[in-house]
Formats: structure tokens, C-alpha cells, sequence
């Protein structure tokens, strides 16, 4: 007895053909053009801020297995860790042949707040563009004129080595559909300059987010439960809650809250080193002292 | 009837007691020993920062005792890491597995805390208190974000 018909089997591997069509359309990446790019003179010293603000030097450092590596310049390869492999951050100093010396702005932009690598590949959102995306481009293109002020670093990218990698960056793409919101940051009128200033860090270049909110089984975050914390990316723990730090005794104010981020154990605040933190507190103690202030003040004021 | 009460109220009292005996053991005592001593120091601490922070005015012997504290509760450091104390038999631990696949560096990074200790031990006035804390405060933060895991 035959299983399907010839004409069963025609039918199914139709829908099986359109099935996959939609998918690879849906999945399509879908990056901005040069036009989409605003014209801007391009402000460095505004771009160190932003850099530090957005932790890059967190993961694009140097790995330990890189000797005579300068661990101040963001020349990539140390690992980062992920449920779905590990990832070695490439390359962002200006060396033509293995940074980014040649990508042109639109380029940068397009990985920076689309996840869209330069060969118009999706890049896997370890890389936080979730977050990115609610950046002001203009901001990005100051980042973007911070690394050419860099000395460039000879260091080839090392491959993850993803399974089904097509496939799975494809996935991305039909994950970004909802996955990825490419509104900017809004400023609130009810609210001071300095609150909107720390908004704007805290869930554009900031990224904190990423891990302080927690995501569903389709690594979606849960944005009824912002900020509320969750399991730890890596595997090991769990990254803290954000939500109401003075009404729980975390911190007595917001200042207090901004000398944590600034100083972190230097002046005895115990719990910003582990599980990564300790990275962002040492980012963050770069930032001027206002742009901290204002972090706090946002954080301080989440219910 | 009572007396009987009485009877089966201690027999189910030595059960407890023979069970909790049971489940604890030899990692949960390393475990209990490392986190008091970690209390310690985060006391200490509470003394020492509002100096540094000068919210408090210097006063050295207060920043003597408190570090002869901290000292006395840790004193038995080097008995609470053994390999069969990764995970407690009832107790939770923050400490990461690198602690013991990173020997060498997480002696490195307790002999850094030693060392700075060393030299907050030693100084005799404000000025250079407050210049040897920060290198105990960097210590305990280079420590953590090797070996401890979040919360």
C-alpha cells in the first residue's frame, strides 16, 4: 500500500518549497542605505564617551592567549561564551586587512544597529545591535570615529564555528522580526534632562537589558518584566533585579547608587564585579561624572 | 498517653538531628568558614569606607581593630579550599569552578588582597590610608570577577 498518493506527495513538497520560500524571504537581511545615514561631522571625543558607555572593550579585548596583545585596544579574540557556541569578538581597530580600516560608514552602521555584517550576513545577537538599534546614529558614527583614531592591530578574526551556520543566521533574521526594534531613544517631557540622558544609556548603548531583563523560550525579552533580572547568560547564577534598589535597601539614593557604578569595590560595594559586572563598572567608571549620575537617577526611578 | 507523646516527640527529634547530620558535611564546614570570613571583611569594610569616603573622620586604631577582625575570622583561609569543596553537601557556594582549574591565578589574586592588606596594615596616617585602600578595595574586585559567580 502506498503511503501518499503521487498526488499527496506533489501537494506537500509544493507547500514544503513555499514553506521554505517564505522563510528564506521573511529571514532576508535588511540593511539601511548610504541614504538612511544623516550627514554629521563626526565628534570623537563624543565617540570615546559612547564607547565606554557601550562596554566594547568588554568582549572585543584581546584574549589571553595573545601575548603581546594591548589589552586597552578593542583588537578582539577573547572568548565569550554562549548556550549556542562560543564566539571570539572580532577586530575593531583600523588595520585594513583584519579590523575595520575599510568598512565604509553605512557598513558600520548596518552592524552596529541592524546586525548586519559587512558581506550582509546576520550577525548572531551576542552582539547586543538589540540594543544598539535605539542608539542615535549619529552617536554610532562617533564610535565609529573613536576606533579610526586607534592604532590598528593586525589580529584575524577567529571563527565560532556555529552549527548549520547558514541556517542559523538566517534564523536570526526571521528572529529580528520580532526581536529587534529599531525605534530611537524618545525623550520623555515629564521628565528631567538628566533621567532622559540616563535613559538613553541605560537601554541604548548601555545595553543593560541584555542581561537584567529576562528573555523567553524564544530569547525574546519579556518586556512586561524589564529590568526585573533573571538567569545569567552565561549559565552560572543569576544577574539581579534593577527594580526598586532603594525601596529594597540595595542602595540608600541615587547618589549612592552612582558611587557604586563609579567607584565599585575601590569603595567597598561588593557586588558589582562578578558575573561580568565587574567589566561594565570599569567601563563605567570612564564616563564623565554627570553621564553616571544620570544612569543612577534612571535606574533609581524603575518601579 | 502523654508519656508516650513525649516519646515518639523525642524519637522524631533524634531523627531530624540524625538526618541534618547526614546531609551536612566536611564542603558545607569550608563553605561556612569561607563566607564568614568573607562577612568579615565586607564589615570591615563598613568601618573603613565612610574614612576613605571622609563621611567619618580617620581614626586609626578603629582601622587597626577592624582589620585585626577581619584577619582573626579568616585565619584558617588556606584549610577551606580543598577540591572537594566546589559544591556544599546542603550549602550553596558563589564560588566558580575557575578557583580550582585556575589554581595559580586564584592564588595570585588572594596573595594581591594579602599584600594590599599588608600595606593598609602599615599606614600610620590619614594620607596614606587612604592610599593604601584603594589597592585592597582593586584586590577584592579582581578576585571577584575571576572566581565569584553572580548572585
Amino acid at each position: 500500500m502506498k503511503l501518499l498518493s503521487k498526488r499527496t506527495f506533489s501537494a506537500l513538497a509544493l507547500l514544503a518549497v513555499l514553506g521554505l520560500g517564505t522563510f528564506w524571504s521573511i529571514s532576508a537581511p535588511r540593511p539601511l542605505s548610504a541614504s538612511d545615514i544623516p550627514a554629521h561631522t563626526p565628534d570623537a571625543a563624543n565617540g570615546k564617551i559612547l564607547f565606554n558607555a557601550a562596554g566594547c572593550a568588554s568582549c572585543h579585548k584581546p584574549g589571553a592567549d595573545q601575548a603581546n596583545a594591548d589589552a586597552s585596544l578593542p583588537s578582539g579574540g577573547a572568548p565569550f561564551k554562549t548556550p549556542i557556541g562560543t564566539f571570539y569578538p572580532p577586530n575593531l581597530t583600523p588595520d585594513p586587512k583584519t579590523g575595520i580600516g575599510t568598512w565604509t560608514d553605512v557598513q558600520f552602521v548596518n552592524a552596529v544597529q541592524r546586525g548586519i555584517g559587512p558581506d550582509g550576513e546576520h550577525l548572531i545577537p551576542a552582539f547586543p545591535y538589540t540594543s544598539y538599534a535605539h542608539m542615535k546614529t549619529e552617536d554610532v558614527l562617533d564610535i565609529r570615529a573613536y576606533l579610526a583614531t586607534l592604532p590598528a592591530v593586525e589580529a584575524p578574526e577567529k571563527k565560532a564555528g556555529l552549527p548549520l551556520e547558514v541556517l542559523l543566521r538566517r534564523g536570526v533574521g526571521a528572529w529580528k522580526l520580532a526581536g529587534l526594534d529599531t525605534t530611537q531613544w524618545k525623550d520623555d517631557p515629564t521628565q528631567s534632562a538628566s533621567w532622559n540622558r540616563g535613559g538613553y544609556l541605560v537601554n541604548g548603548p548601555g545595553h543593560c537589558n541584555e542581561c537584567h531583563t529576562p528573555r523567553n523560550a524564544l530569547m525574546l525579552q519579556d518586556d512586561g518584566q524589564k529590568f526585573s533580572g533573571g538567569p545569567h547568560p552565561g549559565g552560572e547564577g543569576k544577574v539581579p533585579s534593577l527594580r526598586n534598589l532603594i525601596g529594597r535597601g540595595k542602595y540608600k539614593d541615587a547618589a549612592d547608587l552612582a558611587s557604586a557604578l563609579a567607584n565599585g569595590e575601590l569603595m567597598g560595594y561588593e557586588n558589582l564585579s562578578s558575573g561580568g559586572m565587574g567589566e561594565v563598572q570599569t567601563n563605567l567608571s570612564k564616563l564623565p561624572e554627570a553621564d553616571v549620575a544620570a544612569i543612577a537617577e534612571y535606574i533609581t526611578s524603575l518601579k | 498517653m502523654t508519656k508516650r507523646l513525649i516519646h515518639v516527640f523525642a524519637a522524631g527529634c533524634l531523627l531530624v538531628l540524625g538526618a541534618s547530620a547526614a546531609l551536612a558535611g566536611p564542603a558545607d564546614d569550608a563553605i561556612k568558614g569561607r563566607q564568614a570570613c568573607m562577612k568579615g571583611n565586607g564589615a570591615m569594610m563598613k568601618v573603613l569606607v565612610p574614612m576613605v569616603k571622609g563621611e567619618k573622620p580617620y581614626d586609626a586604631a578603629a582601622v587597626k581593630a577592624a582589620i585585626d577582625e577581619t584577619e582573626k575570622g579568616c585565619a584558617d583561609w588556606a584549610k577551606w579550599w580543598g577540591p572537594d569543596t566546589q559544591k556544599g553537601e546542603t550549602l550553596k557556594t558563589e564560588a566558580k569552578a575557575e578557583i580550582w582549574s585556575d589554581a595559580k591565578g586564584f592564588e595570585a589574586a588572594g596573595m594581591a588582597y594579602v599584600n594590599a592588606m599588608g600595606a593598609l596594615k602599615a599606614s600610620t596616617d590619614e594620607a596614606s590610608f587612604k592610599a593604601a585602600f584603594g589597592p585592597v578595595g582593586g584586590a577584592c574586585k579582581g578576585c571577584h570577577e575571576k572566581f565569584r559567580q553572580a548572585d
